[in-house]
Order: structure tokens, then sequence, then C-alpha cells
């Protein structure tokens, strides 16, 4: 009974098996049997061979020819084999056979076919055909089925500009269906024609080209249009460089308009980079300020403890295994940002209740004393963990996503901006919505009358301090995305965070996250016209003189509890 | 919310706090043993070096760090009497350290390296100089904010007026807007960075990181020579004097009894028809010229100034230099900066915790025995940090006044 049921499962399979195989082998007859021609060795059947597949555009023969090129063809028993690599078996050379086609490992008794070199019959170009093979291959690259080559390619022959790959380009930007991909044909085609002489290229397509960039807004366009009208100025008259007034009004339009939409670019980029880089001040601040508006302290620890929670990163990563880049293990860091939390907050609440609890009242002895504490947390870490340790991040975080042409947004700084406002939504939710939040709110205010309605203020306290820690925590784990790990790395930002209580006011949620986005941005837009320490000295000589202006921050405290 | 940083209940000095009728009798006994101190320093390490039981190294090394005292005092006034915690004084220690060592290296380093315009270029400048495309290295010009530190009259003067002007514009702007306590710690703080990054920077023709170098001679006298070592600490030693009795009298002055008003509680003082911004101006004025006239004396005994010197942690380390020795007092920064650097210079090298061990015991368990190691320090330096401000708020100058006004209470 048993058996029967196995065979006919078996006979099930046998039959799908041939079935799709039959399909395959008549797509693939046509290619095999261009392989077969270029494979042989006679002369005119190769030459006849190689002119079929030019002709035909066939994409799916790249690969076959890249290897045709370095000589890892071979004839098998009448058979057109690949070999990419010889391996050394006993002394004696052996070569492992994939298909030439698809390279698909060839396999023989329900292993890897190897055979001994001896047995192969090497196929390789004649001199007088390299050549050839090699502008084949250029071209078969617009044709291939993945869409990374096919794109490097086009990229290419738009740097490289020869009139000879129009053809093929056309025939190339007909067969594409990537809009991506067509985008960056059509900039490379007009790309071509514009800077190819006159003698090739009539007037009439070269000014076609130049609107058809225009209306791109590609920016290598820009340049070339720059480099032509630059040399038309220049040239003299009769030269093959001088533009007619026609050309001369064209190419300006396009260059115009070109530079104006990367001139909007590029400050949409520096804003992003502003605010990217204001959401992780903003992160950091975040819990500086929950910290100084209850108990009215300066954390100095406070980078030590976002190092805290990058470590903890770390070791979420030690421990799901993920230390290779391409490992799939890549939850760990939806786990790694709540244990940055927890350890931090952890941490923080030790140091209140060691340290920080028996200051109260004394504000620059705390900021002394959690300066000690964080020299200490330092060194501890340096001893145990040495100078650097690396995080990978995970692979769905690598990469950028391209809303607009030219307008590039990585993933991990998009994963910041999330992370820094939930992280805003959710301590406005704490404070705001919780009984936690309003005990704390309670102790702020008055922390006489709230004891004695009963609030336990030192617990309220020693909470506040986690709650804060936790948050330089999360700060921790966010900066793995984007910077070494090391024992110092909270010294770089700390500075930074200050600057952003004392922009934002005490206490206040919302002085943190507008003062930290409007610190990013300012210092991103200063960045590119002074250099970056110049932008750092401007934004203290900002901060200065906004305090002048609002000595308490742009949300001060009010009533009879500001301070006179 | 009330998360105003309460400065007007800041803490109220330790110093303060026990001031009063035992201070006053106790008073005369101190007095004589910071002379008896400041004699040992006057007397014990020339002496010391005149009967050849410790090198020259180590008076240079002593000078260094009476310069470095002479900034604990300058920080002690701003943070023990007027209650401002200033990060900053590392920066103007290091404008003095500048002015005087872009003097040394205009007379240190080989001769001939001359501009166009005829002015020597430094060498250390010159080995760095930030050519720009095209720009030849006989193009070189000495920049003209090194052409007065060629003198020593005016690096002198400089190297004072210089962090003096420096602080007068920052205190303007600061003090309006009435930024105070951890504010103001956490402002200062970001100049000093600020100014760090900026020294750094091979454009700023200081040499960037490299530090001035090369020095050879100061005022004609050859700098590695024994004799302008000791004289230069002898110099150190009275300035250091000079800067303990300016000090003394500026906090025993009125205007001593308005700083301490305003640490104590400004608002107050301020409703009593005070004007505090102009005392706090002035006094970090003054704290800044201090600590540029130590910068000055440091330079020739460490023969080299380089941007570390101008760090955040720099600054830091001053403060618990006045901690550990007392706030609120002159004699203790002094004594804490001398104490913590001797101990600084002790444990940032290896040693064998238990040398004195060695052939007391057998070789095998001897090399059982911790060794401490530089990267311990760290955690001393933290500790310190925790310990002097939980446990021990007025420094050793306060465990010193206890002893003392006990001994008087039982001889009354």
């Amino acid at each position: 009974m048993e058996y029967r049921w196995k065979s006919l499962v078996f006979f099930a399979l046998v039959w799908q098996g041939a079935f799709t195989l039959g399909k395959a082998q008549t797509a693939d007859e046509g290619a095999r049997d261009l392989i077969t021609r270029i494979a042989s060795s006679d002369k005119e059947t190769r030459q006849r061979g190689l002119e079929a597949v030019g002709a035909n555009r066939e994409g799916r023969l790249l690969s076959f020819l890249e290897a045709f090129q370095l000589g890892q063809i071979y004839r098998f028993q009448d058979q057109v084999v690949w070999c990419p690599g010889l391996q050394t078996v006993d002394g004696k050379s052996m070569a492992p056979l994939s298909d030439p086609l698809t390279g698909v490992e060839r396999q023989m008794d329900g292993a890897r076919q190897v055979v001994a070199k001896s047995e192969l019959e090497a196929v390789g170009p004649r001199r007088r055909e390299r050549r050839l093979i090699m502008n084949l291959v250029r071209k078969l690259q617009l044709f291939a089925s993945d869409d990374d080559v096919r794109l490097a390619a086009a990229v290419k022959m738009g740097s490289v500009r020869k009139t000879e790959v129009l053809a093929d380009l056309e025939l190339a930007l007909k067969r594409e269906a990537d809009a991506k991909i067509q985008h960056v044909m059509q900039e490379s085609r007009s790309l071509i024609q514009l800077g190819a002489p006159a003698a090739e290229v009539s007037d009439e397509i070269r000014l076609e080209a130049a609107r058809n960039l225009g209306t791109l807004c590609s920016a290598r366009g820009g340049a070339l249009l720059k480099e032509l009208l630059e040399k038309a100025a220049k040239a003299e008259p009769g030269t093959a460089s001088v533009l007619s007034a026609i050309q001369l009004e064209v190419y300006q339009q396009s260059l115009d308009a070109i530079e104006s939409y990367q001139l909007r670019v590029r400050w949409l980029g520096y804003v992003f980079s502003g605010l990217s880089l204001g959401s992780v001040l903003v992160l950091m601040a975040l819990g500086l300020s929950v910290i100084f508006g209850q108990m009215g302290v300066i954390n100095m620890a406070h980078g030590e403890l976002m190092m805290v929670g990058a470590y903890t990163t770390y070791g979420m990563q030690w421990l799901s295994g993920h230390s290779l880049p391409d490992n799939p293990v890549n939850v760990y860091f939806i786990f790694a940002i709540p244990a940055a939390f927890f350890v931090a907050g952890c941490v923080g609440w030790l140091m209140e209740f060691l340290v920080v609890r028996h200051l109260y009242g004394r504000p620059l002895d705390t900021l002394l004393a959690t300066w000690g504490i964080g020299l200490v947390l330092i060194q501890l870490a340096r001893v145990i963990f040495g100078d650097n340790v690396g995080v990978n991040s995970p692979t769905w975080l690598v990469g950028n996503t391209e809303p607009m042409q030219d307008l590039n947004l990585p993933y991990n700084r998009l994963f910041i901006l999330g992370l820094t406002t939930s992280c805003v939504l959710a301590v406005y939710w704490v404070m705001n919505y919780t009984r936690l939040g309003l005990l704390v709110r309670a102790t702020v205010q008055n922390r006489e009358t709230a004891t004695s309605l009963g609030v336990n203020t030192r617990r309220t306290d020693g909470f506040t301090f986690a709650l804060g820690a936790g948050l330089a925590g999360v700060a921790g784990c966010a900066l793995t995305l984007i910077g070494g790990v090391t024992p110092d790395m909270g010294q770089n930002y700390i500075v930074d965070s200050f600057l952003v209580v004392v922009t934002g006011g005490v206490g206040e949620l919302a002085g943190a996250v507008w003062a930290g986005l409007g610190l990013g941005v300012i210092n991103k837009l200063l960045e590119p016209t002074f250099e970056a320490i110049w932008g750092k000295v401007l934004i203290l000589a900002i901060v200065i003189i906004f305090i002048q202006w609002k000595p308490a921050g742009l949300f001060p405290p009010r009533g009879r509890l500001a301070d006179v | 919310m009330t998360g105003q940083p309460k400065d007007d209940e800041l803490e109220p000095a330790p110093a303060a706090r026990s001031r009063g009728r035992t201070a006053a009798r106790s008073s005369s006994v101190r007095r004589l043993v910071t002379w008896a101190l400041l004699l040992a320093a006057a007397v014990c390490v020339p002496g010391l070096y005149w009967l050849d039981w410790i090198s020259i190294e180590t008076v240079r090394m002593m000078g260094r760090y009476l310069a470095l005292a002479m900034v604990a005092l300058s920080l002690d006034l701003l943070w023990g009497y007027t209650g401002m915690l200033c990060l900053c004084q590392s920066f103007f220690f290091s404008l003095g350290g500048y002015a005087m060592g872009m003097y040394l290296a205009h007379h240190g380093g080989p001769e001939g390296i001359i501009d166009k315009a005829g002015w020597k270029i430094p060498a250390c400048l010159y080995v760095v100089y930030p050519y720009g495309v095209g720009e030849l290295p006989e193009d070189a010009l000495t920049p003209w904010f090194w052409k007065p530190f060629y003198f020593l009259s005016a690096t002198v003067g400089l190297g004072m007026l210089i962090p003096g002007l420096v602080a007068l514009v920052i205190g303007f702007f600061v003090f309006r807007s009435r930024v105070r306590g951890v504010f103001f710690a956490v402002l200062t703080q970001a100049i000093t960075l600020a100014a760090w990054l900026v020294f750094c920077m091979n454009d700023m023709k200081l040499c960037g990181t490299n530090g001035l170098t090369r020095f050879d001679k100061i005022g004609g006298f050859p700098l590695n020579d024994d004799a302008t070592q000791f004289t230069l600490y002898l110099i150190t030693l009275a300035c250091l004097v000079g800067v303990y009795l300016l000090s003394r009298m500026v906090v025993r002055s009125r205007l001593g009894r308005v700083l301490v008003a305003i640490r104590d509680n400004e608002t107050r003082l301020r409703f009593a028809g005070y004007k505090p911004y102009a005392f706090k101006v002035f006094v970090f004025s003054l704290s800044a010229m201090i600590a540029g006239l130590a910068g000055m004396l440091y330079t020739p005994q460490m023969k080299i100034f380089t941007p570390t010197n101008m760090e955040v942690k720099e600054s830091i380390e001053v403060v618990i230099w006045v901690a550990v020795g007392g706030r609120g007092t002159l004699g203790g920064p002094v004594a804490g900066a001398l104490l913590v650097n001797l101990l600084k210079n002790k444990l940032t090298s290896q040693f064998a915790l238990f040398g004195f061990l060695e052939g007391w015991l057998p070789d095998s368990v001897y090399a059982w025995l911790p060794v401490w190691k530089q990267e311990y320090w760290p955690f001393v330096l933290g500790g310190l940090f925790i310990v002097v401000v939980r446990a021990l708020p007025g420094g050793l100058s306060s465990v010193w006044r206890r002893l003392i006004s006990r001994e008087e209470a039982e001889r009354q």
C-alpha cells in the first residue's frame, strides 16, 4: 500500500520534471545552438555565430562570452562546458564543470561533475576575434538579464560617449521595462548625441538632445552643457566648438533648468541631513532634558550611558550570532532597542541611587560627580571591550531610497528619524497620560507639597533618572547605525546635546525637539559654505546670541515658578 | 515647571559654612602653615637640587605643577568665591601657552628660514605650513599674528592681555543674559571645545595638532641649560606667590565680599542695588589673565605646547584640583593641584604595587602580586570626583580646618 503511494508520487514528479525540462529546452535551444557555433573549431562557423549574437542581442549569452574571453570554456565529449576554476586533487588538475548558458553546476551520479583537465579540449577566442568579442560583451551588457548590469552599462556609455553604441542604446531603450534604467538610457543617449561632433550627428538631433537633458534634469548633462558653452565662449570663429545662436540659447535654457533642479535637490539634501543630525541630537537631548527638567541636574555621564546602549547593541548582536554582514539573523536590532533602554536605564538608576540622590540641591556638584562616573564608565568599556568593536547594521537598514531623482535618503537615517519621533511621542504620553507621569510632574512642580500628599518623591526621582538614562541608551543603539562603537563615542555628541538643552529651555519637551532639529538643520546648512569646524564655532556664536534674546531658552518656564 | 537650576540655593560653599569665630581663631595657625608650605616650596626644592638629591627634571616638573597650581587658583576665584563653574580655564591657559610658544618657536630651530619679507619663519610652522595649490615653500610668509610674538616683552603683555580680552567678550555676552550655574558650565565647555577644534586646524597656521615645538632659547638663554630651568622654577614660584597675594587681596576686599554674595544669592544682591554683571565680568577677566600667565610659565618648562592642553577634560581636571584642595580657600587649590598632579605623575606609570616586598618574598610569589597599570588612572580620577564631591565637599582644607579648630578648642 505504502509502496504504491510512493511510486505514484515518483511518477508525478518525473512527469512534471520532464515537462518543465522540455519547455526550458525549447526556449534555450537557440542560445545553445549559438554557443555550439561559437565554440566550434571552424573559423567560418564561429564568425557567423558571433555575428548572429551581435545581431540578435542575445543578452543571455553575456556570461558565456565573458567566460569565453577568460578561456574558461572547454569542449568535453562533444559538449560545450564551462569550468570556472581548476582544482588540484591528489596532484592531478581536476575541472568542476558547469553549464555554459545558465552557469548551473553539472551533476553526475548525484554529485558535482568533476573531470580530469586532460579530458577537456580548450576552446578560446583567436587573437583576431578578441576585439570583436570585447565589443560584443560591452554591447550585450545593455541586454543582460541582471538589472544592475544593464544600469551600470547604460551609465558607462553616457560617460564614455561613443557614437557607435547609439543604435544599440536605442534598441535597448525599446526593450527596457524598468523605469529607472530607461531614464538613465535616455540620459546617456542624449549625452552621446550632444557631445558628438557635427559630422556624425545633425544639429537638430543635438538640439533635441540638449532639450531632452533639460527635461531629464540630468546632473551629467549639466556638466556637459557647461563644458560646451565654456568651450564655445573661448573658441576662435570657424572652429568646431563654435555654437550657433539657437544652439547657445537652447543649451543655456537646458543648463538653467538643470541647475535650478539640482540646486533644489541639493538644498533638500541639506535639509534632510540636517533633520537627520537633528533627530540624533533630539534623541540625546530628550533624556538629558527629562533629567534636567526634573532635578536641575546636568548629567555629564549622559554620553556614557549612550555608550552603554551602543555596547548593549553589540552584545545583542553577539548573542544573536549576527557577526557577518550578510548573516540572515537580522531581527536582533529590534530586540536591541528595548535591551539598550533597559540596560542603560538600570545603570542610570544605579547612578541615581548611589551618587546623584545624595547631591540634590547642588547642581554643580552633581555635574562633577556624574563626570567622574562617565570617566569610570569609559575606562571600564575600554578595559573590557578594547578600543573598537564592530556593529553591523541589519541588512534591511542598508541602502537608500530615491524619492526624487538624485536625492538619496539612506534607510538608516530614515529609521533614526522614525525612532526619534516614536520616542518623543512615547515620552509625551508617559509624562501626560500615565500615573507615573502625573507623579513626576507633581514632584517637579512642588516637591514639598507632593511629598505631603503622599508621593514617594525619591522613587519618582529614581524613575525619572532611569527613564532619561534609558533614552540615552536608545540613542546609543541608534548611533551604531551611523558610526563606530568606541568607549568615548558619547563625547562626540554630548556638547551638542547640551547646547540643545540650553537653547530649548528646561523641562519642555517641545523645546528640546525644536532646538534639536533647528540646530541640526542650521549646522548642515552652514557646512557647505563654511568648513565643518567654523560651522560649529558659528553655531556656538548663534546659540550665545540667541540666549541674549531669550535667556531661558525657546520655551521658558512661566509664572511664579520662573526664575527671576 | 521649574527645572531651572536654583543657583540661588547653590551649594553654600563649605568654607563659608564653618566660617565664624572658630575660623577667626584658627586663622593665625592657618596663615603660619600656609607660609610654611610656601617656604618649603621655595627652600626645599632648590635646596634638594642644590644638594644634588633631585635632578633638574624633577625641578622642571615641580615648576610645571606650580604653574598648574596658578590655574587652580584662577578657577578658585571663579568657582570657589563667585560660584561660577567655568570650564574655559584650559582655553585661557592655552592662549597664554600659545603666546609663549610662538615666542619660543620664533627663536628656535635652524637658522636661515627667512621669508621674502625678511622675517624668520618659525621652524615648526615651516614644517606643517599649509601650502596652497601652486604655492611653493619659498613663498611661505610668516603670518601677521606671529610677528608681535617675536619680542619677549610683547609676548608677556599679550599672553595676559589676549585671554583677558577674550574673557571680557565672552563674559560680556554670557553674563549679560544672566547665564548661570550649570548653563554657564555647559556654555564654557562648548566654547572650550570649539576653541580646541579651531586650534587643531592646520589652516589656523598654529601648527595644527603637532603643536608648537623646536624651542631653543628664552630671552637669549638656552632652554636646555639647567640654570635656565632652575631660574624658570624660581620665576614660576615668585609668580605663584604674587598671584596668591593678589587673590588674597581681591577676596579680602569689599569686591571679594560682593563676589561671595554673588555666589550665595545673586538675586538678593541685585535687589540690594548691586550690578553683579560688572563684578562677574571683572573676575572672569582677571582669572583668565592669571590662567594665561600660568600658560606662559608652563610652556618653556614643558618645551612643547600642543592643543591637547586645551581639551575639555583638561578644564575639568582643574576643577578636581580645586575640589580636592578645597574650594573657597586660597591655599587649598594650590595644595590640591600639586597633590593631584604628583599622584597623576605616579599613577600614570606602571609599577609593582608591592615593590617594597621584592627580595623579601620568593620570586615565584612576588611575580603573582598585582602591578599598577597606566590604564587604571581614569578610575582613580573618576573615583576622586565622586568621593570628593560626595563625601568631602570642602576638600582637604576642610579636614585641615577641622583638625586645627579642635586643637584650638582643646587649648582654650
